[in-house]
């Protein structure tokens, strides 16, 4: 029974939502748009919730045990401060959660992910080697789009960011559209497997 | 510390970076077909047309994604464009907020008249979804706590049946939401402003006409800002883009050169 009213709410939820996503009628529009708007939102609350409290119960038992304490002490200290800053003094330009936002949460983030230049260049130098023929020519298109995305490409030829284009526009979007027709068919089949009931594992696991 | 092979080349490419970065010289670039095409369909909306801008990014792609929303907001103003702002991931909301608010004060325009800013809404799915039935539902308050109906500029609009376009400025893969909710459901035109990873992504959607245009890139930045005639951070990344990609390029060239040579020793062993 308590697999089995989850999986009927589940099923009737998947089946309402998919026949109003096809009609025009007035109903079924305002059940849509009551599901998407209301019940969505409300889920999406909840589980942020969810999330927040075993963020908080994982990060003090780490505390506790002494891992990483420094860094968890950090986290902790984010998680209940941005709350509290937006509660006190709301979110707009200016106010100190934005002025928080803006000047340490924006920086950090933009530092981490500026790291990946350098570890691309370390890989570029340690790991992209062309020890066969389809690594050449992954070395090959990748020197031509490093070229063309860069001004020297228009500096050295003319015909190299033609060339690039043509990559990307067809062998390269090719293999896309391949997996994007592959990632397209593996979830509507799993959609319909969750529906019907023939997919369970979402419900945590099979005991 | 000793020094190894991976610290000399993260060093290298801070020296390369820096300097390129101390330089003020303007490589100038070619511009593109798909950015010309962005640039010629903002270009071509009669003035006073209504564009929805979302901030689909996160903070740590500002460096790439700031140059490139501030050429079509620029753009936008420029063009007499009116201009609603939304944010469907938390962190586009302050970030786009502020480069609005930028970029309206730098056109003389009005907040309410000429713009809006509408911030966030959790789960961007259900929100661009709910935005096609009503958008006043969706955003019943602006992000600075104004009611819809007190913005002038939003008086008339219900939905994207009122909007002339959809420009999504994203680090990741929520402008396939648009394209698949927004344009393919309700008709409206989905175009793109996105970071260079995403590029490829993207590029069957646009050639299938599904999505209507899309810049990509600090380069894609760099020729939008020259189109327009206002230079930025794009144009003026581009020689560190360019002295960074040289770099990778010899790294990968060095690398394989060893490679090669080790391989020739190990075989007259």
């Amino acid at each position: 029974m308590r697999r089995r009213i989850p999986q009927l709410i589940c099923g009737l939820f998947g089946l309402v939502v998919f026949l109003c996503y096809f009609s025009s009628h007035p109903t079924a529009r305002s059940i849509y748009l009551t599901v998407t708007l209301d019940y969505w939102q409300i889920i999406f609350a909840f589980t942020l919730i969810v999330g927040a409290i075993s963020f908080v119960r994982v990060n003090l038992r780490g505390i506790e045990r002494g891992e990483d304490r420094s860094y968890r002490i950090a986290s902790l200290v984010g998680v209940i401060t941005m709350p509290l800053l937006a509660l006190i003094w709301g979110l707009k330009g200016g106010s100190p959660f934005m002025w928080v936002f803006e000047n340490i949460q924006v920086p950090m983030q933009s530092t981490v992910f500026a790291l990946l230049a350098f570890f691309v260049a370390s890989a570029s130098y340690r790991g992209f080697r062309a020890r066969s023929m389809q690594a050449a020519i992954l070395l090959g298109a990748a020197l031509l789009m490093l070229i063309a995305r860069s001004t020297i490409g228009d500096m050295l030829w003319a015909r190299i960011p033609e060339a690039a284009e043509w990559v990307r526009t067809t062998p390269a979007m090719s293999a896309r559209r391949a997996i994007l027709i592959g990632i397209g068919l593996g979830s509507l089949t799993t959609s319909v497997r969750v529906l019907i009931g023939i997919e369970r594992t979402w419900l945590g696991g099979e005991k | 510390m000793r020094l190894e092979s991976r610290h000399w080349v993260f060093l290298g490419l801070f020296l390369v970076i820096l300097l390129s970065m101390l330089l003020q010289i303007d490589l100038g670039v070619k511009v593109s077909q798909d950015t010309q095409r962005m640039h010629d369909y903002i270009e071509n909306l009669p003035p006073g047309s209504v564009l929805m801008l979302s901030f689909d990014h996160e903070a740590s792609s500002l460096p790439e994604i700031r140059p490139l929303a501030l050429a079509v907001l620029r753009h936008a103003f420029a063009n007499g464009h009116k201009l609603i702002g939304v944010a469907l991931l938390a962190e586009g909301t302050g970030i786009g907020y502020r480069l609005m608010e930028q970029v309206g004060k730098e056109y003389g325009k009005v907040y309410g008249e000429d713009y809006a800013f509408l911030g966030f809404k959790p789960q961007y799915i259900a929100a661009m979804l709910s935005m096609g039935e009503s958008i006043r539902q969706t955003f019943p308050e602006d992000y600075l706590g104004r009611p819809y109906d007190d913005l002038p500029m939003l008086a008339g609009i219900t939905n994207y049946e009122q909007v002339d376009g959809v420009i999504s400025i994203a680090d990741g893969s929520l402008t396939t939401h648009w394209v698949e909710y927004a344009g393919n459901q309700y008709g409206v035109r989905v175009s793109a402003a996105v970071a260079a990873a995403m590029v490829t992504t993207y590029d069957p959607y646009l050639a299938s006409g599904q999505m209507h245009a899309m810049i990509g890139g600090l380069r894609g930045a760099a020729e939008y800002e020259q189109l327009i005639h206002r230079g930025g951070s794009g144009l003026r990344g581009m020689l560190a883009q360019t002295a960074a990609h040289v770099y990778v390029i010899l790294m990968i060239i060095a690398g394989n050169v060893v490679y090669f040579l080790n391989r020739k020793k190990g075989r007259k062993r």
